[in-house]
């Protein structure tokens, strides 16, 4: 469909051309105009516990707190799914990279836009509820642009974390702000972009600044006050571990170690400036009360030179208590990183075989490396990791002044992009990036909060960038299927239990394909790049499939400001 | 030579200014010396204030103070500023409009390389769409031709040091690659 059509028919259903001239960028003035409140009972914990039972509602950012982004409705399925059509298009007053995850209580959905607006839409209409658009203090340091990837609701509040490093509680019918905690100082390089995880009355959440020489962390605040109940450094006092030579799949990462160890004698343990980010939701596991989330790289990205050692817990999974974020477990990929091919994805809670081909509780990671990589949910050892997803040569040279060239390049493999799991099929989804780079050193101290590279890592021009969709069969490691895109893949995904995975493209497609063999049984063309992952919830009886279509900053996918919702006559 | 003869200028306005009240409009007078009246700055190599981001502004402010970007003419100018000052400055200049140098646009060849070293770089990732800027990272659509250049090199010499990552960016870029830049860059 065109984009005039398009156009014409989110007049006809007469929405979404409510909110005026969807050009330019930030809203700075207004804090939130109202047209309608939000009439949606208070979300309990017991409904956020069973939200992946849940075909009404989709509760938490990546679908449940096991984050397996696998909804349990089947109306829309592979037989019907070629029938499948907008619904409505809501148009946000914010026209940037949009990397939202829907949220839908009850018939309400909460969506969030660059520069950290959230709106309250009805689902069935799209008509818009509330906005709340959030005041920005003039100080923001952020990396790969101003996103925001959603909200989560408990009770009768909306959360949000904003790129000021603000946390801020609305409520959930008129989005009106009833706290706001200043988590860290903006001008050091803190920043958010993730949605907070609420749960037994906690809001969890990590930070950005790994370019920027942070110490980074994951804190619990308390949902009711904002209080913090306790932080977590992702830099521990202590950071130098065990001297790792090789990565997590055994290839030697050419460490000099005995450099390393005079310059450790030198300048000692590197800990306050190291970074270690984390860009995305913790999974919960309520049986044994425990988080695992992975942190992002060490600062400066490409020079190592003067952070000998590890690096803990930078390009790591990192298992914590929930009550007392007190650390329980970790699994370092990659020690020493001087790639910036870090841990990102959020990590998936699910039931796989050990070695012993016996079923245990797990947790999966899929890399930036473009390797999916499966745990013991119990220690956080590794027990497999899949066939590579994207193309890896050069692995692991180290980076020089005039450039050397590696695959898979800096933003992956797959980047911040959930994946969805389909447990019943074994099967793991995952989107990635086939861009090859240039990996250049140049070594800087410490700037103040200041952009800290130390290098660089460039495209090469000429050199062909594409994308994938794979499947992988987690408790084998090899790859069911795969698809080719034109372009690399940044967003996300979801399958359901209609035995369809949905996943968007930069160029603007938007498509569902048979879990089971990647055949592709529907699309459609929103006009921006499909850049942000589905969700999908049920209203008046009826299925429906949404995402944001506002293309990317990071990897320069046309911008747009829609949030396009789908569904059967 | 215009350096030295700035530096005077300051130095008179300085004494100038500190005599009176300060309001805001007070303490920007001064600037207008150099970065214009009307917002289009008197040498080609001064920056473009007006409508520059706020974040970016104060911190420049800021930088230029703790000597992290060193300027002899900058420095003494934001020495006299505590931060609350730095930041109201910073908010005045960001609310007037972008000013119209009227440069030309880069012939197409041109743009085309700029792109492509845009693309290489990801100067969009943290610059935005059409070179806005935001927060902290500047605007740099419509920015003075020589300035642009002037600013690039001294990133490259780590003459400008106080943003090292920008310049391992400026490193990493080829020469020719960064002339099409500043061109297509000028004329947005
Ligand atoms: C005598 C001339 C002069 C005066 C007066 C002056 N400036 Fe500047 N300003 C400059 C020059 C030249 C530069 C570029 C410095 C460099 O790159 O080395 C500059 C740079 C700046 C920058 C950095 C902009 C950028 O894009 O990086 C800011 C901000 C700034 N000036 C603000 C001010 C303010 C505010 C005032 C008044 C309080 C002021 N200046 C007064 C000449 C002047
Ligand atoms: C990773 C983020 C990032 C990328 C990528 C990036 N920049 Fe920057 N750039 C910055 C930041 C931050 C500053 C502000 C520097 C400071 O703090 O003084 C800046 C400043 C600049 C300035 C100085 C403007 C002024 O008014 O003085 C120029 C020119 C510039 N960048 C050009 C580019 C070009 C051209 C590219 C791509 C080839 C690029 N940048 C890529 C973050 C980035």
């Amino acid at each position: 469909m065109s984009v005039k059509g398009l156009a014409a028919l989110a007049a006809a259903v007469g929405v979404g051309l409510l909110s005026g001239a969807a050009i330019g960028q930030e809203v700075k003035q207004d804090q939130k105009s109202q047209v309608g409140n939000a009439n949606v009972p208070p979300v309990t914990q017991d409904q956020l516990n069973a939200a992946d039972k849940s075909t009404r509602d989709f509760l938490l950012t990546n679908g449940n707190y096991a984050q397996t982004r696998f909804y349990p409705g089947k109306q829309i399925s592979r037989n019907n799914v070629k029938n499948l059509h907008v619904a409505w298009i809501f148009q946000t007053d914010v026209k940037e990279s949009m990397e939202t995850s829907p949220i839908v209580v009850d018939g309400v959905m909460y969506v969030t836009t660059s520069f950290s607006h959230v709106y309250a839409l009805d689902a069935k209409t799209g008509q818009q509820l509330w906005h709340y658009a959030h005041k920005m203090g003039p100080i923001t340091t952020y990396c790969c642009g101003p996103n925001n990837r959603g909200v989560q609701v408990l009770g009768d509040r909306v959360y949000l974390a904003t790129l000021d490093s603000k946390l801020i509680a609305l409520n959930a019918k008129t989005g009106e702000v009833v706290w706001t905690t200043n988590i860290a100082d903006p001008e050091l390089g803190y920043s958010e972009t993730m949605a907070p995880t609420v749960v037994k009355d906690k809001v969890l959440i990590g930070t950005n600044g790994g370019e920027y020489g942070i110490r980074g962390f994951v804190r619990a605040y308390d949902a009711k006050t904002g209080k913090q109940v306790w932080n977590f450094n992702t830099i521990p006092d202590s950071t130098v571990g065990v001297w790792a030579t090789k990565d997590a799949t055994g290839r030697d990462m050419h460490r000099n170690i005995q450099a390393e160890k005079d310059a450790l004698a030198k300048v000692g343990d590197p800990f306050a400036k190291l970074g270690g980010g984390v860009w995305q939701n913790p999974a919960v596991d309520l049986a044994t009360n425990r988080i695992y989330f992975v942190v992002g790289n060490p600062s400066p990205d490409l020079d190592g030179s003067n952070r000998p050692g590890d690096n803990l817990y930078t390009d790591s999974l990192v298992a914590l208590d929930l009550d007392t974020g007190k650390y329980v477990c970790h699994f370092q990929y990659i020690a020493h990183d001087v790639w910036d091919l870090d841990a990102v994805s959020p990590p998936v809670l699910v039931n796989v075989r050990n070695k012993a081909g016996k079923t245990i509780p797990g947790v999966i990671h899929a890399g930036k490396t473009g390797h999916i990589y499966v745990h013991d949910r119990n220690d956080c050892s590794l027990i497999r990791f899949s066939d590579a997803m994207v193309p890896q040569e050069n692995m692991w040279v180290l980076p020089t002044k005039e450039g050397a060239r590696m695959l898979p390049g800096a933003n992956g493999g797959v980047e911040w992009s959930p994946i969805a799991t389909d447990p019943g099929q074994e099967l793991a989804y995952a989107i990635n990036l086939h861009q090859p780079m240039h990996y250049r050193v140049e070594s800087s101290p410490y700037p103040n909060g200041k952009l800290w590279l130390g290098g660089a890592f460039t495209a090469i021009a000429g050199e062909k960038q594409s994308g994938n969709i794979t499947a992988v069969n987690y408790n084998t490691g090899k790859i069911k299927w795969q698809v080719k895109t034109p372009e690399p893949m940044i967003g996300g995904i979801l399958a359901t239990a209609g035995g369809l995975v949905f996943t968007g493209e930069g160029n603007g497609k938007f498509a569902a394909y048979n879990s089971s063999d990647g055949k592709e049984l529907w699309s459609f063309h929103a006009g921006a790049g499909v850049n942000a992952p589905p969700s999908s919830y049920m209203v008046g009886g009826k299925q429906y499939v949404v995402v944001g279509a506002g293309g990317n900053t990071q990897v320069d996918f046309k911008r747009g400001n829609n949030i396009i919702a789908f569904t059967l006559d | 030579m215009f350096e030295k003869l700035a530096i005077c200028v300051v130095v008179l306005l300085l004494a100038a200014t500190q005599a009176r009240a300060e309001t805001i409009e007070d303490k920007v007078q001064v600037c207008a010396g150099c970065h214009g009246a009307d917002g289009k700055p008197v040498d080609k190599t001064i920056p473009t204030i007006w409508g520059q981001q706020a974040g970016y502004l104060y911190i420049q402010l800021r930088d230029f103070k703790r000597g992290d970007r060193k300027s002899d003419i900058m420095q003494p100018v934001a020495s006299q500023f505590e931060r609350d000052d730095m930041l109201a400055i910073a908010e005045y200049f960001a609310q007037k409009p972008w000013p119209d140098l009227g440069q030309p646009r880069a012939p197409k060849d041109v743009a085309g390389k700029a792109l492509g070293a845009s693309a290489s770089v990801g100067c969009p990732a943290c610059h935005l769409d059409h070179f806005q800027g935001d927060g902290t990272v500047p605007r740099l659509a419509g920015m003075g031709r020589d300035y642009l250049a002037k600013t690039i090199a001294d990133f490259r010499t780590r003459a400008r040091g106080n943003n090292p990552g920008m310049s391992d960016l400026m490193l990493a870029t080829p020469l020719d690659d960064l002339a099409a830049l500043v061109d297509y860059l000028a004329g947005l």
